[in-house]
């Protein structure tokens, strides 16, 4: 199993999509930021779709009719993209779970509501997520969605479809894990790119698949004679609220100066692989917890500022990172008042942190790669003022 | 300064007793000659300062102010703040009542009002907070979560030693009390609710109020173990009864504006109305604002008798979504003088009346979960019933939308309001991109002339 068959599989997805839905399967699509439990769309037979695509600036401006320049350009995209239906993942919709998370997300749900595009599931995630209130209101929620899920499919969703359902979710939640440690020791294979290529591909891939092609590529890198090649510069770490699927500018950005990213921490875009759901008991409330407050909360979660920082220090230090580039959707409110908390106390840390906004334009790409440079060069202690 | 204070509200023996507090308060906060001299042209400029109610309103803030500034070193042990927390008015009043040792306020409006709407002096407290981590620029952060970081950032309030925010409208504002807790080491409370809301769960779901008031007894619980009280539900049952009178004499006022033809007073009254109900007042205040409520409504029914308007007889009849720039006059003043009757907004309007008798729930805190169900905090669809609802029962010739692109919550709706209102009316709607709380936004000509063509289109509508 080599990386063709990852792009053949990809390749046909959409057809193969289309004709398990003409035999009465459901496509269930769901936002991404890593607090939709796919495990449960996985137990209930249908298939789970992240919506993650982007950027298409076009298709950002045509949302521009529907929603204004404030909401963020990947909200405006999923919403384009729901109204086109000329994506084949958005056009075979059953059903949408929207997780309200942030403002820009919880706009999309409603725009889709209202003008009736497709089914939408409003999954309320508690923005205090530590009590024990707000774990028994986002588990009330999954009940629902259980009992919508059920309704949609025909089909009943036992505590042991959810029980493998979580052992496969787990075991790719592993290898992901244990793919990205690779790159903490000295050598960065597997690149940036094909990591996060890799994420994006495991979103609409068919999860066993998945497993079974990431069991492979890990062996395949565990053998590589590449393995202990030395990183040929700055190792960076790559971090922000949203990374869609083909917002690769960045990343071919930063492959052409010196730098490395070897990392990615991502709310909306990377699945969250650093820990496992737990898989004993009562199954649901395994899900509730391990979504909701068993990781490192995104940015829009409250009093999730310190929490955060601590997290990425770590990465920090298990990854031997230099330089954080901290990426963000333009408008996206709460990433950028964090932007400044972490620029400050990562300097307290001696670790220089650019800042980099998008709105999906191309067109700054070549201001970003002279910005990129300079950042570089403030990492190996050249010019201050990058 | 005696003319100002005057003006605003103060009778004469009050200020033999207060203008030494008055001054030092004014002093600290930098308001010099120059200031009360542009405040008082202002006042007269952009509000009927000839009625008495609307000095009293003013001298609410004015005292507001006042208090604020000086609470530390008059002895006040315990400061709580609020901002953006519905109804923590409520908690904030009873405690006031309860507890002399505390003070108790909400900051924003009050500084948006005085600073910015009198003074014209917020763009420096906005350019502070610019200065940390709400930078200008597209990213379009809210000048409201703005005016407070800035206000910390120019050491012009003393720190509270709990300040509470609410993440009902938005994530904006917890997360600056966040950063506030983590730069300045100011304890926060935040309460919230979930608007996962279908469409059928119209009007509100029974799970978010039930959040909602999670958070809002654990906010009572935090407040009575700092200040020493223990809070009963008749304690909040007491203000809720006088908010609810408070409520009547607020109602009766907005039926005597949205009944006038010629409308009787400039919508940049709006704002003062309001915010005024927000100040965390204690039972004797709540009493006194209720009184300059009806002294403004008996003023007002006046001159409906009389005949008497600030607009011509017959002039188009506006509903605003979102209220007044809350530090600047100009706009509504602006579309006033044009000869547009902005009778009603939205947040005033299309809105149970919280706490009401004809609502009343047992239980305190579900009476202070009903503002979920105005149009500001609802989702979409209910959103537009109820300003749909507003606009027929108003009968509305057409619509200003200046929606607030710091809030990403009421901006993202603005288009579908615009489509839905001209599909389901068939009357004019005017969108002005906009930001509630930034004076700087203004630009005379270019919405003179979108503000006249707007009256040009409404009147061939009708």
């Amino acid at each position: 199993m080599d990386e063709e068959s990852l792009t053949v599989h990809l390749g046909n997805r959409p057809a193969v999509l289309r004709r398990a839905k003409a035999n009465g399967t459901k496509i269930v699509g769901y936002l991404p930021g890593n607090y939709v439990p796919e495990e449960l769309i996985y137990a209930s037979g249908a298939v789970p779709v992240c919506l993650i695509d982007g950027p298409n600036p076009r298709r950002a401006d045509n949302a521009r009719s529907v929603l204004p320049h404030i909401i963020c350009p990947f909200a405006r995209t999923q919403v384009e993209e729901m109204s086109l239906k000329e994506n084949p993942y958005y056009s075979l919709l059953d059903m949408v779970i929207a997780p309200i998370t942030c403002q820009h997300l919880k706009k999309v749900a409603e725009v889709w509501e209202h003008y009736g595009e497709v089914e939408v599931f409003k999954l309320g995630i508690p923005h205090r997520y530590d009590g024990d209130f707000e774990k028994d209101y986002f588990l009330d929620r999954l009940v629902a969605l259980k009992d919508t899920l059920e309704a949609l499919t025909g089909n009943r969703v036992t505590d042991e479809k959810i029980s493998h359902s979580i052992e496969l979710y787990n075991k790719m939640r592993d290898l992901f894990r244990d793919i990205s440690l690779m790159r903490s020791k000295v050598s960065s294979i597997p690149t940036a790119m094909d990591f996060i290529t890799l994420n994006h591909a495991s979103f609409q891939a068919d999860p066993a698949f998945m497993v079974e092609f990431l069991v492979h590529l890990l062996d395949t890198l565990k053998n590589s004679p590449n393995s202990s090649k030395g990183s040929r510069g700055p190792r960076l770490l790559l971090t922000g609220p949203n990374l869609a699927r083909g917002d690769y500018g960045i990343l071919k950005s930063v492959e052409r100066t010196r730098g490395e990213i070897v990392l990615e921490e991502f709310c909306e875009g990377i699945r969250y692989y650093w820990h496992r759901i737990q898989n004993t008991g009562d199954s649901l409330s395994s899900l509730a917890s391990g979504y909701l407050r068993d990781k490192v909360p995104c940015a829009f979660m409250r009093s999730s500022a310190r929490k955060r920082l601590d997290f990425i220090l770590k990465l920090i230090k298990d990854f031997n990172v230099s330089g954080v580039i901290w990426y963000e959707l333009l408008c996206c409110e709460t990433y950028d008042q964090e932007s400044y908390f972490f620029e400050q106390k990562l300097k307290e840390h001696n670790i220089p942190m650019l800042i980099v906004e998008s709105n999906y334009d191309v067109s700054s790409l070549g201001q970003l790669e002279t910005r990129l440079e300079a950042f570089i060069e403030v990492i190996e202690g050249g010019p201050e003022n990058a | 300064m005696r003319d100002f204070l005057t003006l605003c509200g103060y009778e004469a023996d009050e200020l033999a007793a207060e203008l030494p507090r008055i001054s030092k308060a004014f002093s600290k906060l930098g308001i010099n000659s120059d200031d009360i001299a542009r405040g008082k042209q202002r006042l007269v400029a952009y509000y009927d300062m000839t009625l008495k109610g609307v000095q009293k309103l003013f001298n609410f803030f004015l005292r507001d102010l006042v208090n604020l500034t000086l609470s530390r070193e008059e002895g006040k042990e315990k400061l709580i703040y609020g901002c953006m927390a519905p109804s923590f008015d409520i908690i904030g009043s009873m405690l006031a009542t309860n507890s002399h040792d505390v003070y108790v306020a909400e900051p924003n409006p009050v500084f948006l009002v005085v600073f910015g709407c009198i003074f014209d002096k917020i763009v420096p407290i906005l350019e502070a907070a610019e200065s940390r981590w709400l930078k200008g620029g597209v990213v379009g952060h809210c000048a409201m979560v703005k005016t407070r970081l800035g206000l910390y950032v120019l050491d012009l309030i003393p720190k509270p030693d709990l300040l509470v925010t609410s993440g009902s409208l938005c994530d904006a504002s917890p997360k600056t009390n966040d950063l506030l807790e983590e730069f300045y080491g100011i304890p926060t409370y935040c309460y919230d609710t979930s608007h996962d809301g279908q469409l059928q769960d119209h009007p509100g779901s029974a799970r978010a109020v039930n959040l909602l008031t999670h958070g809002i007894r654990g906010l009572t619980r935090k407040l009575g173990e700092m200040v020493g009280l223990a809070i009963s539900d008749d304690m909040l049952w007491e203000i809720l009864r006088v908010k609810v009178v408070l409520d009547t004499a607020l109602a009766r006022l907005y039926g005597i504006i949205q009944g006038s033809d010629p409308l009787v007073i400039t919508p940049s009254h709006e704002n003062l109305f309001m915010w005024v109900k927000q100040l965390p007042l204690d039972l004797e205040g709540l009493q006194r604002m209720i009184a300059a409520v009806n002294i403004l409504s008996d003023e007002l029914q006046e001159r409906v008798d009389h005949g008497i308007g600030v607009v011509e007889k017959g002039a188009p009849r506006i509903l605003a979504i979102l209220p007044p720039n809350h530090a600047d006059p100009r706009l509504e003043y602006l579309a006033n003088e044009i000869g547009l009757a902005i009778v009603a907004t939205d947040v005033g309007e299309a809105s149970p009346v919280p706490g009401s008798a004809t609502e009343a729930p047992d239980d305190p805190y579900l009476a202070m979960s009903l503002f979920l169900q105005s149009s500001l905090y609802s989702h979409l669809g209910e959103r537009l019933s109820l300003i749909l609802g507003a606009c027929r029962r108003l009968k509305i010739d057409g619509v200003l939308d200046h929606y607030h692109v710091g809030c990403r919550s009421v901006a993202g709706d603005a288009f579908i309001i615009r489509d839905t209102v001209q599909k389901e009316l068939g009357i004019p709607v005017l969108l002005l991109e906009w930001e509630n709380f930034d004076p700087r936004v203004y630009n005379h000509e270019k919405y003179k002339t979108r503000l006249e063509v707007f009256k040009s289109m409404v009147k061939e509508a009708r």
